[in-house]
């Protein structure tokens, strides 16, 4: 099947990129390995009027060390080049959430952006366009009803950015770019709890880059799928901490898939850093989960075996840092 | 909607053609190329067997990204791995291994094969399995593409 008509542009250089989107912010799209948004343009989840090209910009492209240690990473860097890298490949927490992105296939095309801005994704959205029809339209594709989950009045398609959980710990700062200027944010600000616009990149506004601090120490990193090749996560989490005598004194937890924005635990790490690494403090953490997952769907997988899942992970997360 | 000119290189030939933004690179293989040996199938990035290669020889998905892309670029797909009417070694090790059944898949999962041995000469097996995740053989199973994949990577072994 073909894709649905639009415009094609492929600008030569950022500002060019950002006047294009600026232009007609509501009806264009970026395009960088092109693996979301093709899938989504194909089954008439989007149908922009405009799609720029990033393939070419060397502005979203390079991975650089910081005076700090620090590593910045263009947006439109290949998944495939990352795991290539050296910077990259010592820290081997984030080598191995890239990895765990997708197939070969797909990391060869897909980019550090492209992750991180990926679409959110529910049952109902993820069928072909002649399924959809048969149940007509939902929040995201133009009615007030949620057939994922009928009375929401927000979308609460899932996010199943692979490396938000990891570079969120990691305390990475998300830089971004439009006609007007750029700013920086941390990466966990990036997110919002509206599946629809599940980012607060703003009209004709781009992803540039990902700086992302040294690791004060361990980090890890782990997917949960029905397969390990290829799947979208059913739950991931990623932990950064910084350890004195065996005890965390600074940690991040965050839990990806679950819900519409990942989420950076808060409870659960107090306990962690008033208690330690203990069997009974990883247990008391586990429990302070309750009231930070929020309304869990039943997206994918059943709400009851998300809080379950979110307990394993996080039980996970910790053993993976006493053990370091 | 505008239709441009893109010069594409495919299998060594040059080609020059006009090709739309509703396009994908599979498209234009299939279509005004001709080259059918690369095969659509879910055309949602599950299936893989719709892979070609870059010019660095990495498996690519051609059914997740559109043709005017590629303006400039060169591309390798299955009809470009024989050279002068004698199979690439990756083809005839899935023959002496049988591990072929219907066939329908067996393009993309050919180039994916080649271009785990691109990367890796002498693979170890978790680099197979890595490289050959992104695609399905519904009948065969993948077992008997592994056996060939390594039989492949051994005869280079012995070579050194």
């Amino acid at each position: 099947m073909l894709l649905p008509a639009h415009d094609y542009a492929q600008p030569g250089s950022l500002d060019e990129a950002l006047a294009l989107l600026n232009a007609s912010p509501a009806t264009s799209r970026a395009i960088a390995g092109g693996t979301d948004l093709i899938y989504n343009m194909r089954g008439r989840l989007e149908q922009p009027e405009l799609v720029v090209s990033l393939r070419r910009l060397p502005e979203l492209q390079g991975v650089r060390q910081l005076s700090d240690g620090s590593l910045r990473i263009g947006a439109g860097e290949r998944l495939a080049d990352l795991l290539r890298n050296e910077a990259v490949q010592r820290w081997s927490a984030l080598a191995g959430a890239i990895r765990s992105v997708a197939s070969s296939h797909v990391r060869n095309m897909a980019t550090l952006g492209g992750n991180l801005c990926l679409q959110t994704r529910c049952w109902y959205t993820n069928q072909s366009e002649e399924w959809r029809a048969g149940r007509g339209p939902c929040l995201k594709t133009g009615s007030p009803d949620c057939h994922a989950l009928p009375g929401v009045e927000v979308c609460v398609a899932l996010n199943n950015a692979d490396l938000a959980p990891l570079l969120i710990a990691m305390q990475a700062t998300a830089t971004l770019a439009s006609a007007g200027g750029r700013r920086e944010l941390p990466l966990e600000d990036f997110y919002t709890d509206d599946g629809i616009a599940h980012t607060v990149l703003g009209p004709g506004e781009l992803l540039l880059a990902l700086t992302i601090p040294p690791p004060p120490g361990p980090a890890v990193y782990w997917k949960h799928s029905s397969r390990t090749g290829l799947d979208f996560s059913w739950g991931t989490v990623g932990a950064s901490a910084t350890m004195a005598d065996g005890r965390p004194v600074a940690l991040r937890v965050v839990l990806g898939s679950l819900t519409t924005r990942p989420l950076l635990l808060d409870a659960p790490v107090r306990t962690i850093l008033e208690q330690g690494l203990g069997d009974d403090a990883i247990a008391a953490a586990q429990d302070a989960l309750r009231g930070e997952l929020g309304a869990l769907t039943n997206l994918y997988t059943p709400a009851a075996y998300k809080r379950e899942l979110a307990r394993i992970l996080l039980k996970r997360a910790l053993l993976r840092l006493r053990e370091s | 909607m505008n239709r441009e000119m893109i010069r594409l290189t495919v299998n060594g030939d040059p080609y020059e053609l006009l090709a739309s933004p509703r396009q994908t690179l599979l498209d234009v293989i299939r279509g005004p190329l001709g080259l059918t040996g690369t095969k659509e199938g879910c055309t949602t990035g599950s299936c893989g067997v719709c892979t070609v290669h870059n010019a660095s020889g990495e498996a690519v998905l051609s059914c997740l990204t559109p043709a005017l892309e590629w303006d400039g670029e060169a591309v390798t797909t299955i009809e470009g791995l024989e050279t002068s009417g004698r199979l690439d070694e990756i083809q005839q090790a899935f023959i002496d291994h049988h591990a072929v059944q219907c066939g329908f898949c067996t393009p993309g999962v050919i180039m994916s094969a080649r271009a785990v041995l691109n990367e890796h000469p002498s693979p170890q097996m978790d680099q197979i399995n890595d490289g050959m995740s992104g695609v399905i053989c519904r009948c065969t199973g993948h077992i008997k593409v592994r056996e060939a994949i390594r039989a492949v990577g051994s005869k280079l072994d012995r070579r050194v």
